[in-house]
């Protein structure tokens, strides 16, 4: 029975024309194999000469190399998870090998989710996250983690204003209005009255954000949430939020993408895209507990980071599910210069190492980046963490352990 | 030819020829097996997303097909926006590929059918634009295409039938129209290069017996050629749609990410597969998870739908026109 036969026919045909091309292919192949096959098995031998006598200098250079003390450590380490660290994170793995020849880092950027999830699977031995884990999150790992935090992001609201350029000003309360579509125009009374001498368009407003789930956003709606009853009450925070209004678009650059594109349009952006094409999108600056209008910049990101971490942060060993910069430096007025919207990206590992190797690959790792890894990421445009994050990373590393002796030695954690 | 003459076969020959059925047995096992892993796998599928969608299941049962609100914070999860949303630029993107397809298929295959080189790279050019991967027509969608839509065509339409609901609202851009166009642009190359092959396999002579009874070269394509090819053109049709239905990337890009159910093409939507993509790497908490899959159990079951509803279609199409093709 053939019940599709007009189909079958179309197949047929499709199948008789592709054939025809088929045969006539291999004649080709056949008639000009006889005279190229020497040529290539010569090519293939060549290429696996070349291949091994370079295998053999590489490996056995690097087996050279095992004079210095440096390189005991050996070994391989997989880190999973957040993908906005993934810039810094790979030029990390890239310094740290040269600094540990023997030891390779993998650094999958799956999500601060997924980076979790594999290490409550205790498939990777360390995951890196947006967010401060949350309750959930503690629940389902079989064991105490540590959390270090160990670089830090900010976010600014940007636009894209014929005509006007950074520095626009904002307050958490007028963001929160603004993403919520209460404020709807350029010219809005309340943004007015903030930006006296600008003279701002009578546009409506295009909310720009992201589309999936990020660490960028988590801080954003946090800080929306401290600075608007009705956002906190109606949208809350989350590294995926319902967002009432705004166009969506993925990834950081697809924000930039779309601010860039879009006359009169606001987005939260993380700062390094922000300034990385400063002719298309200006950013704004955003008033502090001390009432400044901050125009985020290396200095004051810092200074907002050293603020957060005085005003009390747990130890490495305990839950930090609601810990945020935002949160601490709300109404915190001691530190003047301090931007509002900053946040930390965490590193999270088991506190009890089940393998020694292991142990001290991740111990070293941590070790190294919060301590001479911040160096490696100014180059980069990164804001190095201040020295009270770093002491108490530095605590939080020292107490890791393996069979219930801290993994860390001298030659481990060197002092710097 | 010689199996019919086997009592006069050399030995080396019998040996041949049972080599040969031996072949042909053990062939027919590996084909066996390839086909039944087609079922086994998509049975595999099935079953996964089932089993781990079924917390969501379990908590919103049916009424997340068409719930409306999709909120992490609260945790309630409904899957109607981006039903809509798939269905609407699917829709959107055959509207306007299958006429164009239509026309590609229809010049390369009578009008020029002589001039090899015309539709020799013509057709090349068209089987190009399907090798192009969809992040690639997403990030032209995004760079050129929608602020090129929304300043010529978009924002005209806005402005002189903004009164019609389909094009109310702000014309932003990144909106079901615009991945609609995209969609369109990506489905055409399938669509015009299986047409064009069901046109150049209808016999000539249909053609030849309409031109004896003096039609004209339109007539002949419109009344002889066209209907005879129906079903295989209506079969070109469903392959660009399911493409359509579950691209992912190229639409996420430009579709504008809100989970909105509206009569305007000018807003933001969201489609399945763009929830998932957005969503599912930062995803944390057992519902939250199980909820995206649930997605794509949907999505697997309306790809499913689609094909289904298609062949059915074509039987019973054939059925009433009683043509055989």
């Amino acid at each position: 029975m053939n019940k599709f036969p007009c189909e079958q026919r179309l197949f047929q045909m499709i199948g008789f024309l592709r054939h025809q091309r088929l045969i006539s292919d291999k004649r080709n192949i056949w008639t000009r194999s006889a005279v190229t096959t020497p040529v290539i098995a010569t090519a293939v031998v060549a290429v696996l000469v070349v291949a091994s006598v370079g295998a053999y200098v590489v490996f056995s250079s690097g087996r050279g190399g095992s004079a210095s003390p440096t390189s005991s450590l050996s070994g391989t380490l997989n880190v999973a998870g957040s993908t906005l660290v993934f810039p810094l994170m790979n030029s990390w793995t890239f310094a740290y090998h040269q600094v540990y020849p023997g030891v390779t880092v993998n650094y999958n950027s799956i999500g601060s989710g997924g980076g979790i999830a594999q290490l409550t699977a205790r498939t990777v031995d360390i995951g890196a996250s947006d967010a401060p884990l949350s309750a959930s999150q503690y629940a389902s790992l079989p064991a105490t983690v540590v959390t270090v935090p160990e670089s830090i992001s900010a976010v600014v609201p940007a636009y894209n204003l014929p005509g006007i350029k950074n520095g626009l000003n904002f307050t958490g309360d007028v963001l929160a209005r603004i993403f919520l579509g209460n404020i709807t125009n350029w010219d809005d009374p309340s943004l007015v009255a903030l930006n006296p001498g600008v003279t701002l368009p009578n546009h409506a407003i295009t909310v720009v954000h992201r589309s999936d789930g990020s660490g960028t956003m988590f801080a954003f709606t946090n800080y929306l949430s401290d600075s608007n009853a009705q956002w906190r009450t109606r949208v809350g925070y989350s590294i995926t939020p319902n967002w009432p209004t705004g166009i969506g678009c993925k990834g950081n650059e697809g924000v930039a993408g779309c601010i860039e594109n879009t006359q009169y349009s606001i987005g939260p952006l993380e700062i390094a895209y922000a300034i990385e094409n400063p002719s298309l999108i200006s950013y704004g600056a955003v008033r502090n507990a001390a009432g400044h209008f901050i125009l985020a910049n290396e200095s004051n990101i810092a200074a907002a980071a050293a603020a957060g971490a005085s005003a009390g942060l747990p130890s490495g060993d305990a839950p930090w599910t609601g810990v945020s910069i935002i949160n601490n430096i709300y109404n915190d007025t001691s530190a003047p210069t301090a931007y509002p919207i900053t946040t930390f990206t965490y590193l999270i590992a088991y506190e009890k190492q089940s393998s020694q190797t292991q142990g001290r690959l991740v111990v070293s790792f941590l070790w190294w980046v919060v301590n001479d890894g911040q160096q490696a990421g100014v180059s980069l445009g990164y804001v190095p963490l201040p020295s009270n994050v770093v002491a108490l990373d530095d605590n939080t590393i020292k107490s890791i352990t393996y069979n219930g002796v801290p993994i860390c030695t001298q030659s481990l954690c060197p002092s710097s | 030819m010689k199996a019919f003459s086997k009592a006069r076969l050399t030995k080396t020959e019998v040996r041949t020829w049972n080599a040969s059925a031996n072949a042909d047995s053990l062939m027919k096992v590996l084909v066996a097996v390839a086909a039944f892993t087609v079922i086994a796998i998509l049975t595999a599928i099935a079953f996964e997303l089932y089993l781990n969608s079924l917390p969501s299941i379990s908590k919103f049962g049916i009424s997340f097909i068409w719930g409306t609100t999709w909120d992490v914070s609260t945790e309630m999860f409904g899957a109607l926006p981006f039903i809509f949303g798939t269905f609407v630029t699917s829709l959107l993107a055959l509207l306007i590929g299958l006429p164009i397809s239509l026309g590609v298929a229809i010049f390369l295959s009578e009008k020029v059918k002589s001039r090899r080189m015309v539709t020799r790279s013509i057709g090349t050019l068209v089987e190009l634009l399907a090798a192009v991967p969809s992040v690639i027509y997403g990030l032209w969608g995004l760079f050129f295409l929608s602020p090129l839509l929304r300043r010529y065509v978009e924002t005209p339409l806005h402005d002189y039938l903004g009164f019609v609901p389909l094009f109310a609202g702000t014309p932003f851009g990144l909106d079901f129209f615009t991945a609609g166009v995209l969609l369109a642009i990506m489905i055409i190359p399938t669509v015009s290069a299986i047409s064009r092959d069901v046109l150049n396999a209808v016999p000539n002579s249909q053609r030849e017996a309409m031109y004896s009874l003096g039609a004209t070269h339109w007539e002949v394509i419109w009344k002889a050629v066209l209907p005879y090819a129906r079903s295989g053109i209506f079969g070109a049709t469903i392959l660009g749609l399911a493409r359509a239905v579950g691209e992912t990337m190229a639409v996420t890009m430009v579709i504008g990410n809100e989970p909105k159910i509206t009569a305007s093409l000018f807003s933001g939507g969201y489609t399945l597969a763009a929830v998932i993509a957005n969503q599912f790497t930062e995803a944390t908490g057992q519902l939250y998870i199980s909820s995206l899959i649930e997605i794509g159990l949907v999505l697997f079951f309306m790809a499913l739908a689609i094909n289904t509803f298609a062949r059915l279609l074509i039987w019973k199409m054939k059925r009433g026109m009683n043509i055989r093709v």
